[in-house]
């Protein structure tokens, strides 16, 4: 049932659809990661237009699907004077839709740090953002850790929203391989393989992790 | 050094603070005694700002810290403040707890806060556990290496909010005994603890709170010997009598 050939045959294919996925979802990761913290903060600095600012990016953003969002940055942005690639359309949708859940991760983790915490570092003098910076945020990340790694799975697998705006990625040479080979259930079981290689090890980095930083505190 | 003229401080309708007014002179040591829910953490961490007063003058040092436009982190630079639960940052070492802020807050070098933070983790006696994290230290080392960095700052205020209540009763002495060495420095001081002995011993003045206000303020050896106030006779009597 499982016909080699067809990774062979079109191995170059899915090696550049790999690694484009590779690559735009490196970049929606580090950018949703801060994006994400930042909207955190936002959301509890206490400060009234920027938490507004915070909820309303994160209930708007959450709430519609990520086709519609990445669509925006391809089809919306063009009518407000800035023309964006299918691959660059699609990283900007992905980091944006990301970065919504990320920052509900961050704000739980920020806030179930003891308020003694930020007492502590405030009062000694630090500003708010050296304290959220020095003492909050490092010890808030460690907490996080699990709910980030499933956020940054649903990332890579999101990638595959490219497809839909010619984002050139895995999902998008999937689907012209089968148009070619019409060997449907075999390409898309390798190109299933092809996100396990990328999301395993995820897994298994943040279980890693997760030991490693339980063992130092 | 502190004034407090008239403060109130309310919670919605609650009111916390009442026509508070106490004055604190360079160099002075005030333990602050009272029953839970009087008042007197709250007094205290208005002192930093930690708590917003609602009404009546604060100043410290020549600064109005009631105002809105007072510079915090520059306030807060001159005053060092211990917690009941030492509050000590989990992820960094000992050395690091204490070089922190010297280098973030007051440009400090690396080399020059290191050095400090030595100086001061030798006087509180814990130098041999820099490189220690916080969770492996005893409550008594970890409360000792919290003042080492407020010291670190080199303040001119050391605020202490029951600073003893959260230990073992054997690791209170170590701590007790490194707040008389400051207070013999000359440090100014305002102290809220139960620790009776400590008020009596290094205390320049005594201030008895209930509900929300201050009832009764007299040296140590009046207060204890002979309260002028029912609400103090009681209070002490309830301490003294088990």
């Amino acid at each position: 049932m499982l016909d080699f050939s067809i990774l062979i045959e079109y191995f170059p294919d899915y090696m550049e659809g790999f690694l484009n996925t590779i690559q735009a979802s490196l970049i929606a990761l580090v950018g949703s990661f801060i994006l994400g913290t930042i909207i955190a903060v936002f959301r509890i600095t206490g400060i009234k237009p920027l938490q507004w600012l915070g909820t309303a990016y994160v209930e708007f953003i959450r709430n519609i699907p990520i086709l519609i969002v990445v669509l925006f940055f391809y089809l919306g942005l063009p009518s407000l004077g800035a023309r964006l690639d299918g691959f660059q359309a699609g990283t900007l949708g992905l980091t944006v839709y990301t970065s919504a859940f990320i920052a509900e991760a961050i704000r739980a983790g920020i806030l179930s740090v003891p308020k003694g915490q930020m007492e502590a570092a405030r009062s000694s003098g630090m500003s708010y953002i050296q304290s959220m910076l020095h003492v909050i945020l490092p010890q808030a990340i460690k907490l996080v850790i699990p709910p980030l790694s499933n956020q940054f799975i649903n990332l890579i697998k999101n990638s595959s929203v490219l497809t839909i705006v010619a984002g050139l990625d895995l999902m998008y040479f999937a689907d012209s391989i089968n148009g070619d080979s019409y060997a449907t259930v075999s390409t898309y079981i390798f190109t299933g393989m092809f996100y396990l290689i990328l999301t395993l090890p995820m897994s298994y980095g943040s279980h890693v992790l997760e030991r490693r930083l339980a063992k130092s505190s | 050094m502190i004034t407090f003229h008239e403060v109130d401080k309310f919670y919605g309708d609650f009111q916390v603070l009442t026509g508070i007014n106490l004055h604190v002179e360079s160099g002075e040591v005030v333990v602050v005694l009272g029953p839970s829910g009087s008042g007197k953490s709250t007094m205290l961490r208005c002192i930093n700002r930690l708590e917003e007063t609602s009404s009546g003058q604060l100043t410290v040092n020549g600064v109005r810290v009631d105002e809105r436009k007072t510079d915090l982190n520059k306030l807060r630079r001159n005053i060092g403040m211990v917690f009941q639960h030492f509050n000590l940052y989990p992820h960094k070492k000992v050395i690091d707890n204490i070089t922190l802020a010297p280098i973030k807050a007051l440009g400090v070098s690396k080399a020059e806060a290191h050095q400090t933070a030595m100086h001061y983790l030798e006087k509180v006696g814990i130098a041999d556990k820099a490189q220690a994290y916080p969770s492996q230290l005893s409550g008594g080392q970890q409360q000792r290496v919290a003042i080492a960095r407020g010291l670190a700052m080199k303040p001119q205020i050391m605020l202490f909010d029951e600073p003893t209540s959260a230990l073992d009763p054997e690791m209170v002495g170590e701590v007790l005994d490194v707040m008389k060495a400051l207070a013999l420095e000359g440090m100014t001081m305002v102290v809220v603890t139960h620790e009776m002995g400590f008020a009596r011993e290094v205390a320049d003045r005594v201030v008895f709170m209930d509900q929300g206000r201050i009832v009764e303020e007299a040296p140590p050896e009046q207060f204890f010997s002979d309260p002028r106030e029912e609400r103090a006779k009681l209070f002490l009597s309830r301490l003294l009598n088990h």
